[in-house]
């Protein structure tokens, strides 16, 4: 049943404090980011990203686009945009294949993440990532696998728990339908 | 330091740790917010089938240690990274200074890493002329204040906002105010430029995967994600205990961790990193460090290995009563609370641990919310007694337990003639109000029992049992309190059981249990008194034995099977003994359907229920004495932490420990008050000693009872 998936997976989400988001196309997207950053966007590599021909589109609409040269610029960079290679709805979490430098740069550094996830490819618990985790594992000689629940966090202060320590302190995850169906597209 | 000025230094430690009030207090609240989102977090899931699995993989790492570590070793190195194997903490620091040297390292970032804690890294890095900088924020803290942790997943929990609103005002220069968002930004400022100015990260890991030769990181703040991508060389410092076999193991671990250790579902970032991974345009330069330092001795202990177990998760620390009233830098070395005391043991030396392991109370909480099924307390015991072997006891409880308990007519002989002396203090009364001098600390906060004029051995002849057919016949195994200090407990369990028909012997040659000489470290005097209370007991064979003490209980059925199990001839007495001993509330429901017999009683008191930690987590009984006290036609209320330990802990709170103990009491009486009961029952006569001591202290109108004595008083 993907919409209760759907359901579950926004409500964990929110939970952990991440923003969650239906996004038709890539107007609505750029509508979307241009309303929350005003600076420099890292647009991580991504095979359903490119598709969408996203820095065309963005910088016709104003966006400060990045594309290459992350370590300096990551350093100015107000936000990060990238794509998930699946979901899974227990936690609300999005996994990122990161191994390619520039995806986790794009998701440490700056301020604001956001991940576009297919929400075809959101599975129901960790378990059933573990598959996915051994595909990855035999694909890739070196790996670097995220799994991101919410933004950065802390209760090292009295346990208050405060957002925004060393990482991004805001995770918008936008939910955009036929974006790829492969949760292994790297 | 010799062993006279080591306790000194701990029991001055002790002592400045509970004049600091606002650290019990966010303890406390920490604890109690703790237990209830971390219930919520595993609704829905089945805690003992998940902590057995972990428990069962890990025991399977650690039987074929070489075998999963060549294996992890190969996988890593085929992707790239560099494994070294430290034997010992020296070993690992001198490889990563060495490494920083040849490579021209100025600066370290560090992501929080339990076993660089352990080494000392940053001093030996700092030592060699490199800057190390923690950069979880909790580290950060405490790499400013030159503390320790005192926590193994919260650092700083025992600092206020404002003591770290002044350390960061020293490092920006002007006044920072002590707000939380505020300090939280001001770090993320500060540490943000030595990301990329670091040459060199350093980390830890939560589990290392030997089919894949990756390591997984499991954190919140996100530093250990840039730690691992911004510099160009990695070291991963990883236990070799953080080995396991597969993917799936380590998401048994995962899905576990950060519910057991703060209640969340999952941590912001789980990272799994294989081998050199891209860094700026080349291959970054891993390093695993895989530490033993210990770790292989402690899996050849067949009395402490199961310590290996361990996740890490510092839930041991939250539960724990202790913990709670002096925190980590007290009850702890580097790891800390009863894992602490374990793995100080084995990586720190016994000298280390000596004071840490008489600190444990016994309570048994920390086992029953461990996510690895260690049995810590039986652990901490089997140190007691090394150390007990090692140091001596200490002279007087030596002769006490060797020359005077192990004869049990010399023992009683002895309880007899204090009955006598203690005339004086008592003038009269049933409890001892002030000791002379000296002792007096010990009353100061509750008041203490007096030893019986006769105790319940010399009253059984005259107790009279009128039973025909009884439907058992049982003997009653009183310990010490209930034999000489609560007789008339002895008679109102007669009184009970004849009400349901069972008769009750009272086999004279028992003695004490030995539990006071075994949880001193006195393994020999254990072992003797053991077998005088196999034959007393066993002599007439009883259908079941009786207890009405917890302790006694768990010493029956547990510890008479364990001090014996290498002696063919007692091995067999002692899980004879073990298998008919049972605890009267328990006896009553499973074996009497006492629900039926006391259906007409008319208790109506309004009364709350504390649970004795041996019985509650040691013999797995708490459901019954509930059943019978609203059966029996009382109104059961449940005070807070209904199954917080009181303090008692024998000696703990009479010698060893009495500060810490009246603490723990005063807690417990504090939620006894609040729940508006009029009398609070319980099922240990050690409970009952302090509770009822630390009521009638305060002078609060509360009972204290026993539960059978409250089901004698329904059938009168
Ligand atoms: S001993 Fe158990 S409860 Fe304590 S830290 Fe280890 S896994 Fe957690």
């Amino acid at each position: 049943m993907p919409n209760q998936l759907v359901a579950q997976f926004t409500l964990a989400a929110e939970n952990v404090g991440a923003e969650v988001h239906a996004i038709a196309d890539q107007q609505e997207l750029t509508a979307y980011l241009g309303k929350r950053i005003d600076g420099p966007l890292l647009l991580a590599p991504c095979p359903s990203l490119e598709r969408l021909d996203l820095p065309q589109v963005m910088e016709q609409a104003g966006l400060n686009v990045v594309i290459d040269n992350f370590r300096e610029q990551g350093a100015v960079a107000v936000a990060g945009l990238t794509g998930a290679n699946f979901g899974i709805a227990a936690t609300g979490t999005v996994v990122l294949e990161s191994t390619a430098e520039a995806v986790r740069i794009a998701t440490t550094l700056p301020e604001k993440h956001f991940v576009l996830l297919d929400p075809q490819k959101i599975l129901e618990t960790a378990d059933q990532a573990v598959p996915l985790l051994h595909k990855f594992h035999q694909q890739l000689p070196q790996a670097y696998l995220a799994y991101i629940s919410g933004p950065s966090r802390t209760a090292d202060i009295e346990r208050v728990l405060t957002i925004g320590v060393h990482g991004p302190s805001e995770l918008h995850i936008l939910l955009m339908e036929g974006l790829s169906d492969d949760p292994m597209e790297r | 330091m010799n062993k006279q000025e080591r306790s000194r230094h701990y029991q001055d430690r002790v002592r400045k740790s509970l004049q600091k009030p606002h650290l019990q207090d966010t303890l406390h609240r920490f604890a109690d917010a703790y237990v209830a989102a971390r219930e919520a977090a595993f609704a829905g899931h089945d805690f003992e089938a998940l902590r057995v699995a972990i428990g069962e993989m890990k025991d399977q790492v650690r039987d074929n240690l070489s075998r999963y570590q060549a294996e992890f070793v190969a996988n890593a190195e085929a992707a790239g990274a560099t494994v070294f194997l430290a034997q010992n903490a020296s070993e690992a620091n001198a490889y990563i200074c060495n490494l920083a040297k040849e490579r021209g390292v100025k600066k370290v970032v560090k992501s929080k890493s339990m076993a660089s804690e352990e080494t000392h890294l940053n001093r030996a890095l700092n030592e060699a002329d490199i800057e190390t900088l923690e950069t979880d924020l909790g580290e950060w803290i405490l790499q400013l204040s030159g503390e320790r942790p005192s926590h193994m997943v919260m650092p700083a929990i025992h600092m206020l906002k404002e003591e770290v609103a002044e350390l960061f005002s020293e490092v920006t220069g002007k006044e920072e105010p002590a707000e939380i968002p505020h300090l939280v930004r001001l770090a993320r400022k500060q540490l943000r430029q030595a990301y990329l100015d670091a040459d060199m990260g350093i980390t830890g890991a939560n589990v290392a995967i030997a089919e894949t030769g990756g390591i997984a990181l499991v954190t919140n703040e996100g530093n250990a994600r840039l730690t691992t991508t911004l510099p160009k060389i990695h070291v991963a410092l990883v236990g070799l205990e953080k080995l396991v076999p597969t993917i799936e193991d380590a998401n048994r671990i995962i899905n576990v961790l950060p519910k057991n250790a703060t209640g969340q579902l999952i941590t912001s970032y789980i990272t799994w990193i294989r081998g050199a991974v891209p860094c700026a345009d080349e291959s970054k330069e891993l390093h695993i460090v895989l530490l033993d330092n210990g770790r292989t001795a402690l899996a050849e202990s067949p009395h402490c290995r199961d310590a290996l177990r361990c996740i890490k998760c510092g839930a041991c620390a939250n539960v724990c009563p202790v913990y709670q009233t002096v925190g980590g830098h007290v009850f702890g070395h580097v790891y800390i609370s009863a894992i602490g005391v374990i793995l100080t043991a084995f990586f720190h030396g016994l000298d280390n641990a000596a004071e840490l392991v008489r600190a444990c109370i016994g309570c048994r909480s920390c086992v029953a919310i461990c996510p690895s099924n260690i049995d810590l307390e039986s652990i901490i015991l089997h140190l007691r007694e090394v150390i007990g072997e090692e140091e001596g006891v200490g002279a007087g409880k030596s002769l006490v337990f060797k020359q005077v308990m192990r004869n049990r007519k010399l023992f009683h002989g002895m309880l007899r003639a204090a009955s006598l002396l203690q005339k004086p203090l008592t003038r009269g009364e049933r409890t001892i109000r002030h000791l002379p001098l000296f002792f007096s600390g010990l009353t100061d906060w509750r008041t203490l029992p007096a030893i019986a004029d006769k105790p319940l051995r010399d009253l059984w002849v005259n107790i009279p049992q009128k039973i025909d057919k009884p439907r058992y016949r049982v003997a009653f195994f009183a310990g010490c309190l209930n034999d000489f200090v609560y007789p008339e407990m002895g008679l109102d369990l007669v009184k009970v059981l004849n009400h349901l028909n069972v008769e009750v012997t009272f086999p004279m040659e028992q003695s004490c249990c030995g539990v006071p000489a075994l949880y001193s470290g006195d393994r020999g005097t254990a072992v003797a008194m053991a077998e005088q209370n196999l034959d007393a007991l066993l002599q007439d064979n009883p259908d079941y034995v009786i207890t009405s003490c917890p302790t006694c209980t768990m010493a029956l059925q547990r510890d008479f099977t364990d001090l014996l199990k290498d002696n063919p001839v007692w091995a067999e007495k002692a899980q004879r003994l073990a298998a008919i001993t049972l605890d009267v509330s328990r006896f009553i429901v499973d074996k009497l359907d006492g629900k039926a017999l006391f259906a007409d009683a008319s208790g109506g008191e309004k009364v709350t229920y504390h649970d004795s930690c041996h019985l509650k987590r040691g013999a797995g009984v708490w459901e019954q004495p509930r059943q019978l006290l609203s059966d029996s036609g009382h109104e059961l209320t449940e005070m807070a932490h209904s199954d917080r330990c009181c303090g008692f802990g024998g000696s703990y709170s009479f010698t060893s420990h009495p500060d810490i103990a009246r603490e723990i009491l005063g807690d417990k009486i504090q939620d006894i008050n609040a729940s508006g009961a009029s009398c609070v029952a319980m099922d240990c006569p050690g409970c009952l000693m302090q509770i009822r001591g630390g009521l009638e202290k305060q002078e609060i109108a509360v009972r204290a009872k026993h539960t059978i004595e409250l089901l004698a008083e329904t059938l009168s």
